[in-house]
């Protein structure tokens, strides 16, 4: 398709200054135009955010996230305990009730984490096979206990989202695909599959009705179409603005353009197997040092992405301000590659998606460019998500372009991941794709499974952080995406755009 | 005739297994669709228990004889995706393609057949020539630039005519259908125009270059010099015998245009089965894609017999033993 959009944007651009408003809606009701179609109503069978974020609207988790900083609030749990390293209890709000009218109590909420472990219909297996078992004490009091000690459980609660027990049971398993029966703040009216869901206010909802009544959304994955059903004043919102409209819908007077910084961070994973140049500590900085990521920024991402000297963001737990990015130094950078022997540079293969990050192909370009130019002879190895994503799993690339951005806020979860030596029975390393292997990570890392009191937690994995970024450069930071919406001007849309880019339509009002 | 139409119907079957084994090996080459299944976190144990699940886990003969097997019984397996049946998941978006590709190919049959009469009948004066030049540009423009200029004059510009979707809808019984509002209709305009421009530019060339070639034939003469009507020379003498050719492009465009539509149900945001069969590409859904080449497989296959049908009917020499 980025054979097709590109003219696209050239004409569509051409012609903003003409832009029709449409028919003005009516107060209690917003049409949104949004990049990812849902998959299914099924709230544990995708784990993608892009999917999680309709679930957010029909569904609660026993917490939620709230507000710009995605701060951790009280949803259908009203408060938790962590009495010990492997339980967790939860104290349920009392008098919410389904969309169906079920009363929603402690079976519904041992009923759905016990779902989670079920491949047929869950993606959060790994969620599921954390926990030992669930515990009902009375209708509103449960226990989770976990198998080992997880510290970022309660993190990631605003993503598990709870079903009715007796109607998932009871409705065929095609229905439950289909249709959500939750104590969300919207119900689903109608899912047209490729074209539209309308949601209507769930009057009764615990936290109180929802200020706008009737929601349409409209996936429309091609950017360029969804610009033109903004601008015809099809859709009022806008979510997924390319960067290559951005400066022209920002001239358009009718537009108003919010943006904030993504959570996710873009960067370059690379192996350190002792027999490859990239081992050595002065040819990775000297990788390092040979990018220039302003440049990067300010031409390829046209000013829409933030320098990052480490992997998670500010609101993470682990996050290191004290982190600073190495800095743009060819000269250096060439100097370091002689000290180490490589003066006369060598080979090597960047691998990376060409449709899953912003301008990801373009980035994984001049990455290469940067590296030729102290010697380093780059091999591009582009291809889709698809087919990149299993190479990532399977561990045999070298040198790749990926971006990362942890639910939990929590950095420890992200470490095992992506840093950790590959460990099969562990489960550790999964996305390590390079096969990076440090003891002393894997040692400090080890050691923070254990540690659950926020404020410890917090300073053992900034000094795991610093290590890895400052001391070893286990990988090459570039930087934090922007997300881009776009909304009608003078509707008096109030919209403050989520860390995790989810489309909570019970935040917005107008 | 019936040997003719089950000698038809063994080939088919014959055609719809290559194409199901083809598919069956391309897939082994596009990505593994258990990684996502199993969610970003999942173990390399919890990886290999969804596969198991799936029975991807055994030897592609196994797979392929159980996917036959099931196909049979007309199950084509669940989405990996949206884990709904996959079969239904497509049929749900059939009306969507089937309304657009008939309103498109009746508006080239009709359009194309029309203005190839005409020129054929005067094919010197300019503004023949001048239709002849706008075919070829319709057969050259590719569909996403056509479909990007009509967005753009008639959605954007003037903005009467809606850019996407699929505007009101009306079911009846599993049917959605958009030809029974104004709404409906509307937005069915821009996309089966982007869709016909270059069928409806083949079926003029093809019929004006019959044309000409019958009416110099000795037969059109004699019915010229009989002095019959122009109405029935042209259409029941002359033009009868070009539809030969014609029909059987038509047919031939028709099951392209409901199997193949994508790039037009992309852009236009169509939901379709063109708009689905690409997601499903991007997401590596091979039950769906899998079920779709199938389906589209057996539409042209079905089409091109009902066209071969059809020409016993236009010319009755035509024998089929």
């Amino acid at each position: 398709m980025k054979k097709i959009t590109i003219p696209c944007y050239m004409i569509l651009a051409a012609v903003l200054a003409v832009a029709m408003a449409g028919p003005a809606a009516a107060s209690s009701s917003l049409v949104v135009a949004v990049d990812t179609p849902p998959r299914m109503m099924n709230p544990h069978g995708d784990d993608s955010d892009a999917n999680l974020s309709y679930m957010a609207n029909f569904f609660d988790g026993l917490l939620q996230r709230k507000g710009p900083d995605g701060k951790l609030v009280p949803a259908l749990a009203v408060r938790w305990e962590h009495p010990d390293e492997l339980s967790w209890k939860f104290y349920l709000r009392k008098g919410v009730r389904f969309h169906n009218g079920n009363p929603f109590t402690a079976a519904d909420v041992k009923f759905s984490f016990e779902r989670l472990s079920n491949p047929e219909v869950s993606e959060f297996i790994n969620t599921g096979k954390m926990i030992e078992r669930v515990d009902i004490i009375d209708d509103y009091t449960v226990v989770i206990r976990t198998k080992k000690p997880i510290p970022w459980f309660a993190n990631n609660m605003h993503q598990v989202f709870i079903m009715d027990k007796e109607s998932t049971e009871s409705r065929d398993p095609g229905q439950v695909m289909v249709k959500p029966i939750g104590t969300g703040a919207y119900k689903l009216v109608e899912w047209v599959k490729g074209s539209y869901l309308r949601l209507t206010a769930n009057e009764d909802y615990w936290e109180g009705a929802p200020a706008i009544k009737n929601i349409e959304v409209r996936p429309i994955t091609e950017a360029s179409t969804r610009f033109a059903a903004l601008v015809s004043g099809q859709t009022e919102l806008m979510t997924g603005v390319p960067v290559e409209l951005f400066a022209r819908i920002k001239t358009n007077p009718r537009l108003l353009v919010i943006s904030r910084p993504a959570r996710r961070s873009i960067f370059l994973a690379l192996g350190n197997e002792k027999d490859k140049p990239w081992s050595d500590i002065r040819v990775r900085k000297a990788m390092y040092m040979a990018i220039n990521e302003d440049e990067i920024i300010a031409k390829i991402m046209r000013g829409h992405a933030t320098p990052a000297a480490q992997i998670p963001d500010p609101p993470t737990i682990g996050y290191n301000a004290g982190i600073k990015r190495l800095p743009y130094d060819p000269v250096t950078a060439r100097k370091l590659m002689a000290e180490a022997g490589y003066a006369d540079g060598f080979s090597i293969t960047l691998a990376g998606p060409n449709d899953r990050y912003v301008q990801d192909e373009q980035i994984a370009e001049a990455i290469a460019k940067y590296l030729s130019k102290i010697g380093i002879k780059v091999k591009l190895d582009v291809k889709p998500k698809a087919i990149f994503f299993p190479e990532v799993v399977e561990g045999k690339l070298d040198f790749y372009l990926i971006g990362w951005f942890d639910g939990t806020f929590d950095m420890g979860r992200t470490y095992f991941k992506l840093a950790h030596t590959r460990d099969k029975e562990m489960g550790y390393g999964g996305f390590n794709g390079t096969r990076y292997s440090d003891p002393d990570i894997d040692r400090l890392l080890e050691s923070t499974a254990q540690i659950i009191d926020p404020a410890k937690r917090a300073k053992v994995l900034q000094d795991l952080n610093k290590m890895a970024m400052v001391d070893k450069i286990t990988w090459i930071p570039l930087h934090y995406q922007e997300d881009l919406y776009a909304v009608q001007k003078g509707k008096g849309i109030k919209f403050q755009p989520r860390p995790d880019r989810w489309m909570v339509y019970k935040e917005i009002s107008k | 005739m019936a040997t003719y139409i089950a000698r038809r119907l063994l080939q088919g079957i014959v055609v719809l297994l290559a194409v199901s084994m083809i598919c069956f090996i391309i897939f082994r080459y596009m990505g593994d669709p258990v990684l996502a299944m199993a969610g970003k976190y999942a173990t390399q144990s919890e990886i290999e228990e969804v596969r198991h699940m799936l029975g991807l886990d055994q030897p592609s003969y196994v797979q392929y004889g159980r996917f036959l097997w099931n196909a049979l019984h007309g199950n084509f397996g669940k989405s990996y995706v949206t884990r709904i049946p996959a079969l239904g998941l497509i049929l749900e978006r059939f009306p969507a393609t089937f309304e657009l590709a008939t309103t498109a190919i009746c508006m080239s049959f009709l359009v194309g057949l029309t203005l190839g009469v005409l020129v054929a009948l005067r094919p010197h004066t300019w503004y023949n020539r001048l239709v002849m030049a706008g075919s070829l540009a319709g057969i050259s423009v590719p569909t996403f630039l056509t479909g990007i200029l009509l967005i753009m004059v008639f959605a954007v510009y003037l903005g009467i005519l809606p850019p996407f979707g699929r505007g009101k809808t009306v079911t009846i019984g599993f049917w959605r259908t958009g030809f029974l509002t104004i709404d409906g209709i509307k937005h069915l305009i821009l996309p089966a125009a982007t869709l016909a421009t270059y069928q409806l530019a083949v079926l003029l060339r093809l019929t004006r270059a019959g044309m000409r070639e019958v009416l110099a034939e000795e037969y059109i003469k004699t019915a010229w010099a009989k002095g019959l009507p122009p109405r029935k020379v042209i259409f029941k003498h002359a033009l009868r015998n070009v539809l030969i050719p014609v029909v059987t492009m038509t047919g031939l465009q028709f099951g392209e245009l409901i199997a193949f539509s994508i790039v037009t149900e992309t852009i236009f945001q169509w939901p379709g089965m063109g708009n689905l069969l690409l997601t499903s590409i991007y997401e590596t859904d091979q039950p769906v894609i899998v079920t779709y080449i199938m389906l589209a497989a057996f539409i042209i296959i079905t089409i091109n017999m009902v066209v071969d049908i059809l020409y016993a009917v236009l010319n009755p020499k035509i024998r089929y033993d």
